[in-house]
C-alpha cells in the first residue's frame, strides 16, 4: 500500500510539474502555432518528415525576421497516432499552449479527432497531408488543406494511365483504410467516365503481407489488363510491387501518394521499375524544380539527410502558408487569418501553387506524376486533371 | 462516534464518492477542456479495465477480444444518435427503419436519447457476447486467448465490410459530442459497483473457485459455464458502454481505433493493477494514464519522442518480473471498512 501511494504521489507531482510553464500569448512576444504530428506510430513515416519540414520553415521565417515583427514559435506535440491522445493534444494546443493557429497531421482520422476542438476554439487549422476532400465539410469553416484532395490525384492518375497505358485496368485497394478506399473509388469513377473498363476489382486487408490470392485472380483473367491501379499504404507498397513482379506481372503499376516512400525502392529493388504514382512534388536534387532544390539543400543542412518524401515539402509549405496568411491578415486574429487564407491566390509553394477560396478550402493544385526508373524517382509529368470527381 | 455499523460501512464509499464528485465538479466548472478530457479518458479506460477484469481476472479466462465489444458498442450507439441529415449524407444505404431512427429525446436538458442508445447498444452487444461466450467459454488457457483474438479480428473485418452500416474503413464522423465528465463517471461508478458486488457474491466466489482449481470446484458442484458466461456477458455490457462513451467523446472513429493497440493498452493497465482486484484495476488505469501523460510532457521538453512508450514497456516488464500478480494482486482497498472498528468486519 505504502509503495502504491508513493508511486501515486510521484506521478501526480510529475504531472503538475510538467504542466507548469504555459501562459504567454497575446499581441506581443512570439506567435504560437501548434504543430500536431504522429512522430511515433504507424503514420510516422509521413509525419516525421512533415514535422521536420514545418520546423525548418519556421526557422527560416524567424531567421528572416519573423512575421509582423514577431518570431514564430512552432509548438510540436507527438499525437502517437492514437485518437484519444490526438484529441487531448488539440485541447492542449488551445488551453495550455494558447496557440493562434494549428497545422500538421497527414491522415484523415487524426484530423477528424483533433478538428472539433480546434473548430470550437475558432482557430485556423491547416492539415499538411490529409488528402480527403471531405474534411472541410466534416470539420467546419476553419479547416483548410495544404495538399490536393484524393479526387484530384485519382483523376490525374486515371487520365494519365488512360492516355498512356490503355483502356483496361485492374483495380486493387487496401480496404482497411479510408485513404486507399477513397482513392480507389475516385479512380474508378474518373476512369470509367473516360470510357475505360475495369477488368477486375479486388481488395486486400490492411497490413497484409501475402498477395498471392489477388495475384492468382489476375492471372486467371482471360484478358490481361493494360495496367494495374493499386491504392496502397506506404508500408504495403514495397511487398505488393515485389510480389506482382515475382509472379510475372510486369505491366505498369499506378498509384497515389502512399507510394511516396523510400521503402518502395528499398523493398522492391529492381522490381520497382515501371511503377508510376501521383504525388505532391518530386523530391530530387537534380530533377526537381528550383524551389525543391533549395528546400533539399536546406533540409540536408538542418537534418543531415535528404527529405524522405514529399510530405517534408508539404509540412514546409503548410508552415509558410500559415505565416503568409498571418502576414496578410496583419494580425493573429483568427477571423482575419481565416479570411486571408480564403484569399490565398496562387501562393508559390514548393509543392505547387496554392489557391484557396471561401467556397473551396481544398486547394486547386497541380499533380506530379513520378515514374520509377532504375530504382530512382523521376519526373513523369506535371498535370492538372481535366475533370475531377465530386468529393 | 456512535454510528451504527451499517452507516459506518456506508461512510467509506460515500466519502469517496463525495470526494470524487467534488473533484469532478471543480474540473467541470473550471471549464478546462484538457483536464476534463484527461479525466474522461481515465473514466473510459477505468470502465474498460474493470469490465475486462471480470473475465480475465476473476474467471481466469484470458480474453483478448473485449475491444471488439467496445467497437460494436461505439458503432451501435453512434448509429442510433447520429442526426438524420448526417445519416443521409454519410450512410445513404442504411435500411429504412434505421435511417429514420434518431435517439434525440431529451428530458429537460438531459439527453435521454444518449442514455437509451448506450443501453440499447450495450444490451445488443451482451447478446452477441452470450452467443460468442456459449462457444468460447468452453475453452481454457491459451486457447481462449487465441479464440477471443479471433473474435476481435472478425469484428474488425465485419465492420470494414458492412459498408452500408459503418462506412467501412472510412472514418465514421460527426457523432454528437454528448459524453462529458458526469456521464463517464456515473457509468464508471455503476460499473465499479456492479463488479464489486459480483466479486463478493456467490457468483464471484464461483468465478475465483473455478479459476484456482477447476477440478476442485467442479467436484463440489460448481459448474464452469455459468460463472464464466456471466463474467463474459457483464464484461461485454460495460465494455460496450465504454465504446459508446468513447464514440460520443472523440466523435469520429474507424475500425482501426478498436484493435490491437487499444487491446494491449487495456491489458497493460489490468496486469499492472492486479488481475482479480477491482481497486487494482482503478489503480492500474490511473497509474498508466497518469504516467503516459507525464511522460508525454517530458517528451516535449527533451524532444525524445517515443520515450514514453519505452518507459511504459520497461515498467511493465519490471512488474511482470517482480510483482507478477500486479501491484495489488487480488487484494482490495476496502472502502467500506475505512470507518469501521477492528473486529467489526463481516
Amino acid at each position: 500500500m505504502k509503495r502504491t501511494l508513493f508511486a501515486f504521489v510521484v506521478i501526480a507531482s510529475l504531472v503538475l510539474a510538467a504542466c507548469g510553464g504555459g501562459g504567454g500569448g497575446g499581441a506581443t512576444g512570439p506567435i504560437k502555432i501548434g504543430g500536431g504530428f504522429a512522430l511515433t506510430g504507424d503514420e510516422s513515416a509521413l509525419d516525421l518528415p512533415a514535422a521536420n519540414g514545418a520546423k525548418l520553415a519556421a526557422k527560416e521565417i524567424n531567421a528572416a525576421g519573423g512575421v509582423l515583427g514577431r518570431q514564430i514559435d512552432l509548438i510540436v506535440h507527438d499525437i502517437q497516432y492514437k485518437m484519444d491522445v490526438t484529441a487531448q493534444v488539440a485541447k492542449q494546443f488551445v488551453e495550455h499552449d494558447k496557440v493562434v493557429a494549428v497545422i500538421g497531421f497527414t491522415d484523415t482520422d487524426s484530423v477528424l479527432a483533433a478538428g472539433p476542438t480546434i473548430q470550437k476554439a475558432g482557430l485556423p487549422f491547416i492539415t499538411a497531408g490529409a488528402t480527403s476532400p471531405k474534411i472541410p465539410t466534416q470539420v467546419g469553416d476553419m479547416m483548410f488543406l495544404a495538399c490536393f484532395g484524393d479526387n484530384v490525384q485519382a483523376a490525374a492518375g486515371a487520365e494519365y494511365s488512360f492516355k498512356n497505358f490503355g483502356k483496361n485496368a485492374y483495380l486493387l485497394w487496401d480496404k482497411g483504410v479510408e485513404y486507399t478506399t477513397l482513392l480507389g473509388g475516385y479512380f474508378k469513377s474518373r476512369f470509367t467516365e473516360l470510357g475505360g473498363t475495369l477488368v477486375l476489382e479486388d481488395s486486400y486487408d490492411d497490413k497484409a503481407t501475402d498477395f498471392s490470392a489477388q495475384i492468382a485472380k489476375v492471372k486467371a483473367l482471360p484478358q490481361q489488363p493494360d495496367f494495374y491501379y493499386i491504392a496502397a499504404m506506404p508500408y504495403n507498397i514495397g511487398p505488393v510491387v515485389k510480389q506482382f513482379r515475382d509472379a510475372g506481372l510486369n505491366g505498369p503499376i499506378v498509384g497515389g501518394d502512399g507510394y511516396d516512400t523510400p521503402d518502395l525502392v528499398s523493398v522492391a529493388g529492381p522490381a520497382s521499375a515501371n511503377v508510376f504514382f501521383t504525388t505532391h512534388a518530386l523530391i530530387d536534387a537534380t530533377g526537381g524544380t528550383e524551389g525543391i532544390k533549395k528546400f533539399i539543400a536546406a533540409y540536408n543542412k538542418e537534418y543531415g539527410h535528404d527529405p524522405e518524401n514529399a510530405f517534408a515539402a508539404l509540412g514546409y509549405d503548410t508552415m509558410y502558408l500559415m505565416a503568409d496568411a498571418i502576414k496578410r491578415a496583419g494580425s493573429t486574429d483568427a477571423a482575419a487569418v481565416k479570411k486571408a487564407l480564403e484569399e490565398t491566390n496562387k501562393y508559390p509553394g514548393i509543392t505547387g501553387s496554392i489557391t484557396l477560396t471561401a467556397q473551396s478550402h481544398v486547394p486547386q493544385k497541380g499533380v506530379t506524376i513520378i515514374a520509377v526508373k532504375d530504382q530512382k524517382f523521376t519526373l513523369g509529368a506535371e498535370v492538372v486533371p481535366d475533370k475531377v470527381p465530386a468529393p | 462516534m456512535s454510528l451504527t455499523p451499517d452507516l459506518r460501512r456506508a461512510a467509506g464509499p460515500l466519502a469517496a464518492i463525495l470526494g470524487l464528485a467534488l473533484a469532478l465538479t471543480i474540473v467541470q466548472v473550471s471549464g478546462l477542456a484538457f483536464w476534463q478530457g484527461l479525466l474522461i479518458n481515465l473514466g473510459i479506460f477505468l470502465i474498460l479495465v474493470v469490465s475486462l477484469n471480470l473475465s480475465n481476472g476473476f474467471t481466469g479466462v484470458f480474453s483478448l477480444g473485449h475491444v471488439g465489444f467496445m467497437a460494436l458498442g461505439a458503432y451501435g450507439s453512434a448509429l442510433l444518435t447520429l442526426p438524420l441529415r448526417e445519416k443521409h449524407d454519410y450512410l445513404p444505404k442504411l435500411p429504412a427503419w434505421l435511417a429514420g431512427l434518431h435517439f434525440d429525446f431529451h428530458l429537460g436538458a438531459f439527453p435521454l436519447g444518449f442514455l437509451a442508445a448506450t443501453i440499447v447498444a450495450a444490451v445488443v452487444v451482451s447478446l452477441v457476447a452470450l452467443l460468442v461466450g456459449l462457444v468460447l467459454m468452453r475453452l481454457s488457457g491459451h486457447f481462449v486467448a487465441v479464440a477471443t483474438l479471433g473474435f476481435l479480428v472478425i469484428v474488425r473485418v465485419v465492420l470494414i465490410n458492412a459498408d452500408d452500416l459503418t462506412r467501412g474503413s472510412r472514418t465514421f464522423s460527426n457523432v454528437t459530442a454528448y459524453t462529458d465528465l458526469g456521464w463517464v463517471w456515473a457509468w464508471a461508478l455503476v460499473t465499479l459497483y456492479v463488479v464489486w458486488r459480483i466479486k463478493r457474491s456467490q457468483f464471484g466466489r464461483a468465478m475465483f473457485a473455478q479459476r484456482e482449481d477447476r477440478w476442485a470446484a467442479q467436484s463440489i458442484g460448481i459448474a464452469l459455464m455459468p460463472p464464466r458466461l456471466l463474467a463474459f456477458v457483464v464484461g461485454a455490457f460495460f465494455t460496450a458502454v465504454a465504446g459508446s462513451l468513447y464514440a460520443h467523446f472523440i466523435t469520429s472513429f474507424s475500425p482501426n481505433a478498436f484493435y490491437f493497440d487499444l487491446t494491449f493498452r487495456v491489458i497493460t493497465m489490468l496486469v499492472v493493477g492486479g488481475m482479480g482486484s477491482v481497486s487494482g484495476s482503478v489503480i492500474g488505469a490511473v497509474l498508466v494514464i497518469g504516467l503516459a501523460e507525464a511522460l508525454r510532457r517530458i517528451e516535449d521538453v527533451t524532444l525524445l519522442y517515443g520515450l514514453s512508450q519505452i518507459i511504459l514497456a520497461v515498467i511493465f516488464i519490471l512488474i511482470i518480473i517482480f510483482r507478477r500478480e500486479g501491484l495489488l494482486g487480488q487484494r482490495e482497498i476496502a472502502l467500506d471498512r475505512l470507518f469501521m472498528k477492528g473486529g467489526e468486519a463481516e
